[in-house]
């Protein structure tokens, strides 16, 4: 949504393969989502965004998520990285916070793709009804600040990793494809 | 945190319910919401909350005042304060009305998961102080006795006095009214306190299974004695014996007792060989012994040599002003057993447990709050919570004698239960033994 450089969804995309061996297909961007600003905190309210996301035409997906440059919020939080609703269709991932280091520099775009995946693996985490882990070296470990982000590996533990799978497994029987056909 | 708990978010905005519901159920955590405060306590009393995230500003009544009134009615439950009207003087008025912390919103999602950590702490400090509490209560109420009343207050000046002389004690009240727990309070204040106590149910047992128990016996001293057995006389030596439900045994049970404490000797059953005795006796009864002994049925001697002390238990039904303390004693003790937390008692039932006869006594009323407490949905109980205790004790009852009373109802019971005299018992709050008697002594039948 809005102005992602192409590279970011195509780095999110390969590391969902990657990891959790689900193909990807990329859609076209959406405007700005301006339903959702609020004036009083200059920010995006990632709550409203998701409504918004349920009456798109995503049909043929089991699960979307949003990209954005934008500054995310939810309403008890100064701001999020991602948000995605528990066990739900839809998440969104904010590069806002990601473009810059605590002290105000720019990180490596290795570095900026990397929190992004890391982020998008975790709330992809959540609509397949995964819960924050006590393991602080799993991706399903909730990242406070950029910092513990940066510090968390590409790495899902064993509960999660077997959560995952299951979770994928039942899909699959079910006949609902996790690699869904193009939206037309 | 380690443990997943149960929250409840307190906030008149719909939003920043939904955003503290869906954060937390990435957490694992149980989330329930009110939108009020009035709705939050009709929360509580049905259900326990760990935790409480409460926001300051709402309409009616505010998050300070919600605050006030979950520490008086739930201490263990941790409070949050969240506030987007935050000021210095409120957040000190908040954490010396008992919240835990303090937060302004919007916080920063870490700041979120450091109070989450310090709530799991707080929550790991307030159970190893229940486990610790259950403990002490466990060492300090060792006599278990409970009550308030002016007859009770009389009961506890007594014990240690009585404890402190030799003399034998009979403890007179009707079945349920916790003769054995004074028994045991004499035997832990006297000097033989670190020696044994062993109680023995002399209506529970016929005379020779008594006899043998008591004395004990040689090898071959009847068929099927194939080795040697001390006695309960014997086994106590130094400490106290408390014969329960004494009126009950046999007169000669009581001559050959009556020599043992005369002479404070026996002789093992097939044996010549006498052994000296040594202990204190403490008897009990559910009968008129005076009447018992008048009619003939009970020997006066052994009555008066049981009888140095006299110390008379009240029923229930007359010392009416000791339910509410019994009531939350046994609240207290089950809720920690049963590690449910149902632990308020709503006024219609406590009226309706004062009202009623208690036939069975500390025990019916012990043993209807441990079934209350265990089939409770809720955590406060309610009159329905008792519907088992049978109307007819709650009426008026009229002109009519305690014994009438007693068999009416022994009567309905035995018949509700379908003449199952377990379950029967267990309602009455009474053993099968003493039911059995009743139903002998009132002379009932199967219809």
């Amino acid at each position: 949504m809005g102005k992602v450089a192409e590279i970011v969804p195509k780095a999110i995309a390969a590391n969902i393969l990657g990891y959790l061996h689900i193909n990807t297909d990329i859609v076209s961007s959406l405007e700005n989502p301006q339903y959702a600003f609020d004036e009083s905190r200059i920010q995006y309210n990632a709550g409203e965004i998701l409504k918004a996301f349920e009456s798109m035409p995503f049909h043929n997906y089991e699960k979307v998520i949003g990209i954005l440059d934008l500054d995310l919020f939810v309403p008890i939080f100064s701001y999020v990285f991602g948000e995605a609703r528990q066990a739900g269709k839809y998440a969104l991932v904010s590069l806002y916070r990601l473009q810059k280091n605590l002290d105000g520099s720019t990180p490596s775009t290795s570095l900026f793709l990397e929190r992004a995946a890391k982020v998008a693996l975790h709330e992809l985490g959540h609509l397949f009804n995964l819960i924050h882990c006590e393991d602080e070296n799993c991706l399903m470990h909730f990242s406070g600040g950029l910092q513990d982000l940066d510090n968390a590996s590409f790495y899902f533990c064993r509960y999660c990793s077997t959560y995952f799978r299951d979770a994928l497994s039942i899909d699959r029987t079910k006949g609902k494809n996790t690699r869904p056909e193009r939206d037309s | 945190m380690g443990n997943k708990i149960s929250i409840m978010i307190v906030d008149d905005e719909l939003i920043v319910r939904e955003s503290f519901l869906h954060w937390f159920e990435k957490l694992g955590h149980k989330v329930e919401t009110a939108a009020s405060g009035h709705e939050a306590l009709e929360k509580l009393e049905k259900s326990f909350f760990d935790l409480l995230f409460v926001d300051i500003k709402m309409p009616k009544m505010n998050g300070i005042e919600l605050l006030g009134k979950v520490k008086e009615e739930y201490p263990e439950t941790i409070v949050i304060i969240i506030t987007a009207y935050g000021s210095i003087d409120t957040a000190v008025n908040a954490m010396k009305m008992g919240a835990s912390d303090y937060l302004l919103k919007p916080f920063k999602p870490e700041q979120l998961t450091l109070v989450m950590e310090k709530v799991a702490h707080q929550k790991r400090l307030i159970s190893e102080y229940e486990y610790m509490k259950g403990r002490l209560d466990r060492i300090t109420h060792f006599d278990n006795i409970i009550g308030q009343s002016a007859v009770m207050k009389e009961i506890f000046e007594l014990i240690p006095k009585v404890a402190q002389s030799d003399s034998s004690v009979l403890i007179l009240g009707k079945t349920g009214t916790g003769k054995e727990l004074i028994a045991k309070a004499v035997h832990s204040k006297s000097k033989q306190a670190n020696r044994p106590f062993v109680a023995i149910n002399c209506g529970a047992m016929p005379d020779t299974l008594l006899e043998s128990e008591l004395f004990g016996y040689q090898k071959g001293a009847f068929t099927g004695a194939t080795h040697s057995r001390k006695g309960i006389l014997e086994v106590v030596s130094g400490g106290t014996l408390f014969l329960d439900e004494v009126g009950e045994i046999s007169p000669k049970m009581q001559v050959d007792l009556l020599r043992v404490l005369e002479e404070k000797k026996m002789t093992r059953l097939g044996d010549r060989e006498p052994i000296d005795l040594d202990f204190r006796l403490i008897s009990s009864t559910s009968r008129d012994l005076e009447k018992e002994v008048s009619e003939g049925r009970f020997r006066e001697d052994f009555y008066y040599r049981i009888n140095v002390i006299m110390v008379h238990v009240s029923p229930l039904k007359e010392r009416k002003e000791d339910i509410p303390l019994l009531i939350q004693h046994f609240l207290d003790k089950y809720s920690h057993e049963t590690t449910k937390k149902v632990n308020h008692i709503s006024r219609d039932a406590s009226d309706l447990l004062k009202a009623y006869d208690w036939p069975g006594n500390v025990r019916e009323l012990e043993n209807a709050i441990e079934r209350a407490v265990v089939l409770s949905k809720s955590r406060t109980l309610t009159s329905e919570d008792f519907s088992f205790l049978h109307p007819s004790s709650i009426r008026p009852t009229g002109r009519r004698t305690l014994r009438e009373i007693e068999k009416e109802h022994i009567n309905f019971i035995l018949n509700d239960c379908g003449w199952n005299v377990t379950k029967a018992s267990g309602i009455l709050g009474i053993n099968r033994v003493t039911l059995h008697k009743m139903i002998k002594r009132y002379q009932l039948k199967r219809p």
